[in-house]
């Protein structure tokens, strides 16, 4: 549901956030001690604090509660026992061929959505930054994937990819059997051009931003060196971007973690045979179609940290040179 | 900063304690014995739809201070998926017709059901009702929390049009032996008349073995559930006939791997389906089909085949606030003359004994239902045990992995199943 | 904007070449759209180039009646703007009080609360999802409900970051100004800090709307009962298991998504031009 607020390009016309700088006019003017207790500040802040109270650090307590207990779901006002398990709920994590199978599949998505996003966006925002007719009309028609739901995009997607759609007759004898939403090789890199499909126009924008930053003098000092396009490419322009490059890495992981609504639908819960579930979908089937809470929840939280991980490393990766 | 973090997380427990005590549910001595207006739901098959609206109207006009609303399950990816949400959420109708018998232990689980003998008399009227087969309903501590309502016993259906257009006799199919039945497939693919023999959902739904593996498995082996005194029967020679054969039609591209949007046999891309009484209903105007039983290694009579009943049983739900009018009312509903009314509207049987004997005026009128009423007597239910959807889900997990997409060897993957639902019937 | 000749423009060669570029990429993105539109009009959907290009006579709007009459439009639409709408006001309302206090206003607890909204923001939702489940569905009975569906979503935490990256930006002696005349600070924020912010408050919108609108996992979990789903869940409910009770299925399906992208898109191209990069950076949300 949410991105790390992480500041991608050098030219933005905010200053840069600084956790709580002691800039603000009002301790000086404000006269001391006027108004009793509590002030306008904590009122003003405490619909949105509730809501983080109830909304994020309730349930978050609640789950790791769950993931240590035998825990089910019952009707209200049922009583039962949820006994402490330790760390039972996380040994059935770690020896399920199916969670381990779903990590296995976003490791794919990763390995092919990353490189797949970062090489077209960085290209579509180069050829985007000049002076071009119908510049407006390309930056909508590669943003609209972004802000159309999932939900009709992989109906459209399901409709293209399908045994019987465009892409096969197209393809014709050529076409992937199985087909590709039901082939247990292809499943998987079909949600990954997808998901990259539908971000794409969300990162040239981002990529765009970044590359009004990077420097001419760089360039006429490159070519001065007498380096040719390609290498004044990378040893400029990839390293101007590099913070951009480190949002869409960190992005795409989060979104990796996230994928739920295209293996749902599009590949028909996960199938075939699991070669497309994500932890996610793994989650809500053991949870909630299945009634298996506790163990969905420990899923959860070890998700969480894998996530918490790989985004260090992407970032540790992408910045090391910056 | 450590002081605000230690503050955050003071907080955070508070507030978890807090979370944990729930709304309450109705109280269960006061609610057994309290009348009033209920709700019921039902299935959104349009069949049992206009079935239920009339019984409710004539339950409505003679009890006008216990009147019944009428509704549809929820929507769900499954019916079972909704009624267990509608549990948590404690807004479950009182009467549900069309609780599947293998969700009632996760239900009985979840506190979300009435167990049906704390009214007098409930257990003797199941009984009469339904007769010896009833016994298979009861819940593992020998309490009724479902009343058997109705069954679908899985057949084969043909479509006979697809079949003249593939050269096979539509009036004598050969489909009584695997043999036969791969034949006869063979030959439906190969000449073009239909892209699939048969069109069973690939998908890894718990329950999707019910429409290919299980039939297919009482058939071949005389009758055995999927679970028997606590042990899986499924690893043995008929289990992995029935795989192997199964594989075949999977492996020659008799079966495709694509779960088809829709209905494939309705809209004529498959030859067959697995279908129950329901189907004459659904088809009567779309198709010209015949039934035959599942088929079976030595291809015996239909007279000694069983097969999955496909039941589907009416159940109280914890969260009825008028639980004596709600018994009153599953009483009604499933009366000799509801029941009577139910066949005649939708074609499925009434988990009735001897019923062919107590409609024999519908049955000379409506020869086709005579197959399905003889093998009505002959089915066979899911096992009632704790952690049935979860015995289902692992033995549907080894399916798709072997059967469907070879990618292990069916002997291997019931080998592992059985072992698997082993440790998890242990478990509970 | 500034042109920089950069190695990408000269690996790309000239202006043509760019356009070349462009123009694929154009088409790469908008072609599932046209395939969705024309596939919701054909009498009979199919996957051959004739989903593609519009053939005249054979077009009707059967598939949006077939649609309509499956999961009622009209009603998923209601529900999707309730909630979306909802999820806007208290964004809004709540937002911009916190925005605002964080940005300019000295209380207990500042910090750690800034901390929290930065936080909150790597949490990723399914972590939340079971606990909220059950919490919202069987402890606060708002199963089926608007609030139930609004609650995880009632105010964006992006937003909220947006909004005080804003009110830090404004001048400090504006807000002095007002102070010395005697206004509370309720009025200075109503009188002279919103109006200042109506930039950050339509880029706060924009970015707010996506999410409640286009939701698909947290309005299926809370709503089974069909009148109160919003329409992507409807629509997936229809794609999961109504399909075999329409004719031409295919078509009714591409009726119903290219219903549920129009609201997203046409505001998106009526405020395209804010949604340059310049506001993309201040506030990364999905």
């Amino acid at each position: 549901m949410s991105i790390p607020a992480i500041r991608a390009t050098g030219d933005a016309p905010t200053p840069a956030p600084t956790g709580q700088r002691a800039d603000t006019p009002t301790q000086r003017t404000r006269p001391r001690r006027k108004f009793p207790l509590p002030r306008p500040g904590a009122l003003f802040v405490s619909p949105y604090a509730l809501f983080l109270l109830v909304v994020f650090a309730v349930p978050l307590g609640y789950t790791l509660w769950i993931s240590f207990h035998r825990f089910y779901f019952t009707a209200p006002g049922a009583e039962f026992d949820a006994p402490w398990v330790g760390l039972r709920n996380y040994q059935d994590v770690f020896s399920d061929p199916v969670v381990l199978r779903s990590f296995l599949n976003i490791a794919v998505f990763l390995a092919i959505n990353v490189p797949l996003t970062v090489v077209l966006s960085l290209v579509l925002a180069s050829a985007l930054n000049a002076k071009l007719p119908m510049r407006s009309f390309f930056r909508a028609a590669y943003y609209v994937p972004y802000v159309t739901a999932s939900v009709a995009l992989v109906a459209v997607w399901q409709f293209l990819f399908g045994a019987e759609g465009l892409v096969n007759n197209l393809l014709g004898d050529l076409a992937p059997d199985p087909s590709w939403l039901v082939n247990p090789v292809l499943a998987m890199p079909v949600i990954a051009v997808f998901v990259a499909w539908k971000q794409l126009g969300f990162f040239v924008m981002v990529y765009l931003a970044a590359l009004q930053s990077v420097s001419k003098e760089l360039y006429e000092s490159a070519a001065l060196d007498g380096a040719g396009r390609v290498r004044s490419f990378l040893s400029v322009t990839v390293p101007g971007v590099r913070p951009a490059t480190t949002l869409v890495a960190v992005y795409a992981i989060i979104t990796g973690a996230n994928l739920f609504s295209e293996p749902y639908l599009l590949t028909g819960g996960g199938g075939p045979d699991h070669a497309s579930a994500s932890p996610v979908l793994v989650m809500y089937q053991r949870g909630i179609e299945q009634g298996h809470p506790d163990f969905a929840a420990a899923l959860g939280v070890v998700l969480v940290l894998f996530v918490v991980v790989l985004s260090l490393l992407a970032r540790k990766l992408t910045e090391k040179e910056g | 900063m450590p002081r605000k973090w230690g503050a955050a997380l003071l907080a955070m427990t508070l507030a978890a304690a807090t979370a944990a005590c729930a709304r309450p549910g109705p109280d269960p001595a006061t609610a057994t014995t309290s009348r009033g207006s209920i709700t019921v739901w039902l299935s959104n098959n349009a069949a049992e739809v206009a079935w239920g609206t009339k019984m409710v109207d004539a339950w409505n006009r003679a009890h006008p201070r216990e009147r019944i609303k009428v509704q549809q399950i929820p929507a769900g990816k499954t019916s079972e998926e909704a009624l267990s949400a509608s549990i948590i959420a404690g807004s479950s109708a009182c009467l549900v017709f069309n609780t599947s018998p293998a969700s009632v232990p996760q239900f009985q689980k979840q506190a979300g059901l009435v167990p049906l003998d704390d009214f007098p008399g409930a257990e003797r009227y199941i009984r009469e009702r339904t007769g010896p087969r009833a016994d298979q309903y009861r819940s593992e501590d020998g309490h009724f929390r479902q009343l058997p309502w109705k069954s679908n016993p899985g057949m084969i259906l043909y479509n006979k049009k697809i079949f003249r257009k593939a050269g096979l006799d539509p009036e004598h199919p050969k489909l009584a032996t695997y043999r036969d039945f791969l034949d006869t497939s063979r030959k439906i693919v190969e000449s073009g008349a239909a892209p699939a023999a048969i069109w069973p959902s690939a998908g890894s739904e718990f329950f999707q073995s019910w429409f290919d593996f299980y039939p297919s498995f009482i058939a071949e082996s005389g009758g055995k559930p999927l679970v028997e005194d606590g042990r899986p029967q499924f690893d043995s020679p008929a289990g992995r006939r029935a795989a192997t054969f199964w594989r075949t039609l999977y492996r020659e591209k008799l079966v495709p791997q694509e779960t088809f949007q829709g209905d494939a046999f309705g809209m004529g891309k498959s030859a067959m389906a697995s279908g129950g009484p329901w189907a004459i209903v659904a088809y009567k105007h779309s198709i010209d089909w015949g039934v035959v039983p599942f088929p079976t290694s030595d291809g015996r009579p239909a007279s000694r085949i069983s097969t999955f009943s496909d039941e589907k049983s009416a159940a109280m739900f914890s969260a009825c606030e008028h639980r004596a009018t709600a018994w009153d009312v599953l009483k009604f509903a499933t009366s000799r003359q509801q029941d009577g009314a139910f066949l005649a509207a939708t074609g499925q049987m009434p988990m009735r004994e001897d019923l062919a004997g107590t409609y024999p005026d519908w049955f000379a009128k409506n020869p086709a239902y005579t197959t399905y009423a003889e093998q009505a007597d002959r089915t066979v239910e899911v096992p009632n045990v704790a952690g049935s959807i979860d015995v289902w889900q692992t033995f549907r997990d080894a399916w798709t992995r072997s059967v469907v997409f070879g990618r292990e060897r069916p002997e291997a993957a019931l080998r592992g199943a059985s072992r698997d639902i082993a440790s998890i019937l242990a478990e509970y | 904007m500034s042109r920089t000749p950069g190695a990408m423009t000269r690996l790309l060669g000239g202006r043509s070449a760019r356009l070349l570029v462009l123009t694929l990429g154009a088409v790469a993105f908008l072609f599932p759209f046209l395939h969705m539109l024309v596939g919701s009009l054909q009498k009979t959907t199919t996957g051959d180039l004739n989903g593609a290009i519009p053939t005249p006579g054979t077009l009707t709007t059967d598939s949006y009646a077939n649609i309509n009459d499956t999961i009622s439009l009209g009603r998923s639409l209601l529900n999707s703007g309730v909630v979306t709408i909802g999820v806007l006001l208290s964004t809004l309302v709540f937002g911009v009080l916190a925005g605002y206090a964080l940005a300019r206003l000295q209380f207990r607890g500042r910090g750690t609360l800034f901390a929290a909204l930065l936080l909150v923001q790597t949490i990723p939702f399914q972590l939340l999802m079971l606990p909220l489940y059950v919490l919202v569905v069987r402890d606060y009975g708002l199963g089926d409900s608007y609030l139930g569906m609004m609650l995880p979503f009632a105010v964006n935490s992006t937003a909220v970051f947006l909004f005080r990256q804003f009110f830090l930006q404004i001048p400090g002696e504006i807000f002095e100004a007002a102070r010395i005349d005697g206004a509370g600070e309720l009025a200075v924020l109503w009188r002279v800090a919103v109006p200042m912010a109506s930039p950050a408050l339509l880029t706060g919108c924009l970015l707010t709307f996506i999410g409640p609108w286009n939701e698909f996992l947290w309005p299926f979990l809370v709503t089974k009962d069909a009148d109160m789903q919003p329409l992507a869940v409807s629509l997936a409910g229809f794609m999961s298991n109504l399909q075999g009770t329409v004719d031409n299925p295919t078509g009714a399906l591409m009726a119903g998504a290219c219903v549920l992208a129009v609201p997203a898109v046409a505001l998106f191209l009526l405020f395209q031009h804010r949604f340059t990069h310049t506001n993309i950076d201040s506030g990364v949300k999905g």
